[in-house]
């Protein structure tokens, strides 16, 4: 009955933006690259 | 986080860092930042265009359009672009 799932729709912008670039962390990864 | 505090200007004229290097993908690229060491992936091809077409042209809004990039999701790569001048991947020239 409560309408819980209003809040996760305003956030649309952002996600585009994150499937242009993905930074990944390589920390601890030493000698891979 | 940032290299420096510069200000990315898309009426300017960048070009990818001459630390990184590009390497093709199937989904777009890898860069990898020698000097901080940052590893990220671009994640469309256009914009693996546009990275690569930053240093022959004027601007980065023309390396967009060259790069065939839609309108609509103009805005977005800029911000991606700012985003990677933020982290030195691409820098003024």
């Amino acid at each position: 009955m409560a309408p819980i799932e209003q809040s996760e729709q305003l956030e649309d912008a952002p996600v585009v933006e994150e499937t242009l670039v993905e930074e990944v962390s390589i920390d601890g990864m030493c000698g891979v690259y | 986080m940032g290299a420096a505090g510069v200000e990315f200007d898309p009426g300017a004229p960048y070009r990818c860092s001459p630390q990184v290097s590009l390497r093709p993908e199937p989904f777009g690229a890898l860069v990898y930042h020698f000097g901080t060491r940052k590893l990220s992936f671009l994640k469309t091809l256009p914009l693996v265009e546009v990275v690569k077409g930053l240093e022959s042209h004027p601007d980065v809004h023309s390396a967009i359009e060259a790069a065939g990039v839609e309108e609509a999701q103009r805005p977005a790569y800029l911000r991606a672009l700012a985003g990677l001048a933020a982290s030195g991947t691409i820098e003024a020239r």
